[in-house]
């Protein structure tokens, strides 16, 4: 039995180091000096993060994160995308989790309909959307990657708020209805009370994958694009550096910082519930 | 409730609904309805969207060549594959974690560690893996030092590299709705096939494995429509493998619509084909709201 557990647990842990592998070595390259991302490293640098442009040290010409505009552009167009996918995934997630709870007509239809935005193939979705842009004559603007984004982020979004509800939901509002409590104040004291911290889970949710989405982002940029967007047409056209280990790290960063307040929402929640 | 209260909540049911329903209806019907006809025509003037020429030229190009039967395999074989391998090795994770690890906490810690990973940009998770499998790589820079070879081996830039980018990035997909199909079995269920002694490959396989199958099968549709529609890993670390989602990308960017179209559907109807044959071995709807 203890062999048995033993064995059970180093498996558990050698598939854990497995996933991690890359992001090992995407920290470690970022700080190695010399501009090529091979093996040996012999010397290590903070150059690629803070370097002032004219240096001209590591034999190719590059510009380090800190003084790269473009990327800051990116940065900030990333934010704003990312947010607003956050916001308006929440919405759209709380409205239908909430109403998908009666037994309302096509409610199965609408709940596949729903899914079918993470099903159909990412490629497919993008290029469609370019072709629906066409069509009706609209331009890219800040709103296409939001939209596209919210699409691919409410099926994950809707499962997770729809399998994390408080059992007992519906009986608290009927009670509250019952005691003649508008249907705003139940929302408001009851609903709303009750499920704060599984909205905000799904809109953190939304946030981390527009954060990182870049399949179905490509077709739909405009300007610099965003993070993930920029960092694919940059790598297309120039030489891989440590530099773009360092723009990783930064980028990645953020996003894992994201996912401990997401991780710390919801214990939050199981600590509220106990 | 009042019939008034009832009717209340029903309408306005109805009214929640309705932003849902219409990201889904503008951004997901219309798009697929704009691409099924523009499969259909032989000619886009891009800038005005001026559709001529009503045709099944594109599908009937599409299979007549017989390289497209190559990369319909191709597409459908390594996205399988990629299914099979993630089962294999996230199968056993969620068995593990499930019954040989007790403490809660540390379950959890678990699970949510395996998210990270998944946060990273797709590109820069790509870029990470060159110092990996690379000629320049940690790995053969360690066979070489060690002499075991004495040329650098090629893992990046082939199916090889695909797999193991896919898995690493994928194999979270399989083990989560294993490990919550796995959490859902009644224990007394397992206790039971092991009082009436029966042997413990029949306990896994007819107790344990039968009841996770829901998991398992939201597991592999998780991973297949994942790495289907992926084009951007095939087409970095790939080596020159042609997938259907990488040529629906190449054909667009060379502005030929109608035949993007035209193999962005053929794409969709095979994942619904797929899709449909893994849902009639079991109803998604009972993992998620109807327990």
């Amino acid at each position: 039995m203890n062999v048995k557990t033993a064995l059970a647990k180093t498996y558990i842990v050698i598939v854990i180091l497995f996933i991690y592998l890359p992001v090992f070595f995407l920290v470690l390259l970022s700080f190695k000096s010399g501009a090529s991302v091979t093996f040996p490293i012999r010397e290590i640098t903070l150059d690629w993060y803070i370097a002032e442009p004219s240096a001209y040290r590591h034999g190719s010409e590059w510009v380090s994160v800190m003084y790269d505009k473009r990327f800051f552009e990116a940065f900030i167009n990333s934010t704003d995308v990312s947010t607003a996918s956050a916001l308006l995934t929440c919405f759209i997630v709380t409205a239908t989790a909430l109403a998908l709870r009666h037994r309302v007509r096509g409610r199965d239809l609408l709940f596949y309909l729903i899914l079918l935005g993470f099903i159909v193939p990412g490629v497919t979705l993008g290029l469609g959307i370019v072709f629906l842009y066409r069509w009706l004559g609209w331009e890219f603007s800040f709103w296409t990657p939001v939209i596209t984004n919210v699409i691919y982020a409410t099926p994950f979004g809707l499962v997770l708020l729809m399998a994390r509800f408080e059992p007992k939901l519906m009986e608290y509002e009927r009670a509250a209805s019952t005691l003649k409590a508008s249907p705003w104040k139940v929302f408001r004291h009851v609903t709303l009370s009750l499920i704060i911290w599984e909205v905000v889970s799904a809109g953190l949710y939304g946030f981390v994958l527009a954060w990182s989405e870049v399949v179905r982002t490509q077709f739909v940029m405009r300007g610099a694009g965003v993070l993930s967007t920029y960092i694919l047409t940059e790598l297309g056209v120039r030489a891989l550096t440590p530099k773009w280990y360092a723009v990783g790290t930064i980028v990645s960063t953020i996003s894992i910082v994201a996912l401990l307040i997401f991780g710390w929402v919801l214990s939050r929640r199981t600590a509220v519930k106990r | 409730m009042s019939r008034r209260g009832a009717f209340i909540s029903k309408y306005s049911s109805y009214l929640m609904l309705l932003p849902g329903l219409m990201l889904c209806i503008l951004f997901l019907i219309m798009p697929f309805g704009l691409m099924i006809i523009i499969s259909l025509h032989e000619k886009l003037s891009a800038a005005k969207m001026i559709l001529s020429g009503f045709t099944f030229e594109n599908y009937a190009k599409f299979f007549a060549r017989s390289v497209s039967y190559t990369l319909l395999a191709n597409t459908l074989g390594n996205s399988l594959l990629a299914c099979a391998i993630c089962f294999v090795v996230g199968y056993p994770f969620a068995y593990f974690l499930t019954f040989y690890v007790k403490n809660e906490k540390i379950k959890s810690y678990v699970i949510s560690l395996l998210i990270v990973p998944f946060l990273i940009d797709w590109s820069v998770r790509m870029i990470a893996w060159i110092p990996i499998l690379g000629e320049g790589g940690i790995i053969n820079y360690f066979l070489m030092s060690l002499k075991i070879i004495q040329k650098p081996i090629k893992i990046l830039f082939s199916l090889t590299s695909l797999q193991i980018l896919w898995l690493q990035t994928y194999v979270l997909f399989m083990m989560f709705p294993i490990y919550l199909a796995l959490n859902r079995i009644d224990p007394d269920l397992i206790d039971a096939a092991r009082v009436l002694k029966a042997p413990p490959y029949r306990v896994f396989y007819d107790v344990i494995f039968k009841l996770s199958l829901p998991g398992v099968i939201c597991g592999w549709i998780f991973v297949f429509v994942g790495t289907l529609g992926d084009h951007i890993t095939p087409l970095f670390i790939g080596g020159g493998i042609q997938t259907l989602g990488l040529s629906v990308a190449d054909y667009a960017g060379a502005f030929l619509w109608p035949y993007a179209a035209a193999l962005s559907t053929i794409l969709v109807v095979v994942a619904m084909a797929v899709l449909y044959i893994l849902l009639k071995i079991v109803n998604i709807k009972e993992l998620i709201y109807e327990r």
